[in-house]
């Protein structure tokens, strides 16, 4: 016989705890220990101011465990549920159509600036693309009407006559030299 | 019967079949929201990351509501997708970091505080004090699945089965566990008691 009880004894005790709720199973487990074990342990507990001592001190110990951390768990929860509901609008706002139209107004005078500065560039870039194309056409059409012209002439330009600028003197002169012929 | 009626019977039917008990969400974060944060803030022990776990809870049951079979109370199966989140922010690199900067991490003596005081001595506050805080850097010295398997028992205060559930193991290895964690706390409250001696 030892002269305290067993680690496992000390913590199926602890386990057993009234304040703790117990699974059928492990309940009927630990009941049966006891009715095996029981006369002999409390009597121990009973008769070892030790062990009866180190039980007291590790249920309390436990249980003061408990009893904080739940306590400061349910500060702390409560602090970050203000921080959210500081942060977030409170739901009966959000089904005001206040709230929306506010919302939607905000929404357009966000767009505004930024449908003026789309529509500047467009204008700007519009107008001389306007003016410049068909210029640009048309003296593509003289230029190729001016070779059209060019190429389909009988008689290529460098070989045509040169035009007399003194048309009736010449005229007379030639017939005079062709005479002396 | 006309073939309207059998054909909205067929609906309703489908629709009852695919309806699962996490459809309405809002209730179920405003029933147990405080508690998966309560076992993030005392597992992870910091502020910031509970906060963010237990978010990450509600998300993860949200998108898997549809494999919830009801073979376990809602509450465990919130507890088992809390306790597969510590698990994995717990054994990153970065939480070991963060860990030992982080501004939000909780210390013994924010805890020590809530310590309710039924006789208004001062000797057994210190005692009290001394007390919870010995358990509370014995737990920090557990290994990750004797602290879960504890805080479930002596925290949550579940059952054995539903922490076998939760955690996967048999009852035996549960039971063990929790041996193992009382060992701890035991060898600590012994010498700190021979050193008071």
């Amino acid at each position: 016989m030892t002269l305290h009880l067993t680690h496992e004894q000390l913590c199926d005790l602890i386990l057993a705890d009234s304040s703790l709720p117990l699974e059928g199973e492990f309940q009927n487990e630990i009941h049966d220990s006891f009715t095996t074990d029981s006369d002999v342990v409390h009597a121990h507990l009973q008769a070892c101011p030790v062990c009866s001592a180190e039980l007291r001190s590790l249920r309390d110990s436990l249980s003061h465990f408990r009893d904080a951390s739940v306590g400061y768990a349910r500060q702390e929860f409560a602090h970050s549920y203000a921080r959210r509901s500081s942060i977030a609008p409170p739901h009966s706002f959000l089904s005001q159509p206040l709230y929306w139209t506010a919302a939607a107004l905000v929404f357009v005078a966000a767009l505004f600036p930024l449908s003026m500065n789309r529509q500047h560039p467009v204008s700007n870039t519009t107008t001389p693309t306007a003016s410049v194309a068909p210029q640009t056409a048309e003296s593509d059409e003289a230029l190729l009407t001016d070779i059209d012209q060019k190429v389909s002439a009988d008689v290529p330009s460098p070989m045509e006559p040169l035009a007399d600028p003194t048309a009736g003197a010449n005229s007379a002169t030639s017939t005079s030299v062709q005479r002396i012929d | 019967m006309s073939s309207r009626a059998v054909t909205s019977d067929t609906n309703s039917m489908a629709q009852h079949a695919q309806a699962t008990p996490l459809d309405d969400m809002a209730s179920i974060v405003a029933t147990y929201e405080q508690r998966i944060f309560r076992f993030h803030l005392i597992s992870i022990r910091d502020r910031d990351v509970a906060q963010s776990l237990t978010q990450d809870t509600f998300v993860r049951a949200w998108s898997a509501r549809e494999s919830f079979r009801g073979d376990c109370s809602i509450s465990t199966w919130l507890m088992r997708i809390a306790l597969n989140l510590v698990r994995d922010h717990t054994r990153t690199d970065r939480f070991r970091f963060w860990k030992r900067v982080s501004e939000t991490a909780v210390d013994v003596s924010d805890i020590s505080a809530h310590i309710p005081h039924r006789d208004s001595s001062l000797e057994s506050r210190l005692i009290a004090s001394e007390q919870m805080a010995l358990v509370w850097e014995s737990v920090a010295q557990l290994s990750e699945r004797q602290r879960s398997v504890f805080l479930l028992r002596f925290l949550e205060e579940l059952e054995l089965s539903e922490i076998a559930t939760i955690t996967g193991l048999p009852i035996s290895t549960v039971k063990t566990h929790l041996y193992r964690a009382l060992a701890t706390i035991r060898a600590r409250h012994n010498a700190t008691h021979k050193d008071s001696l």
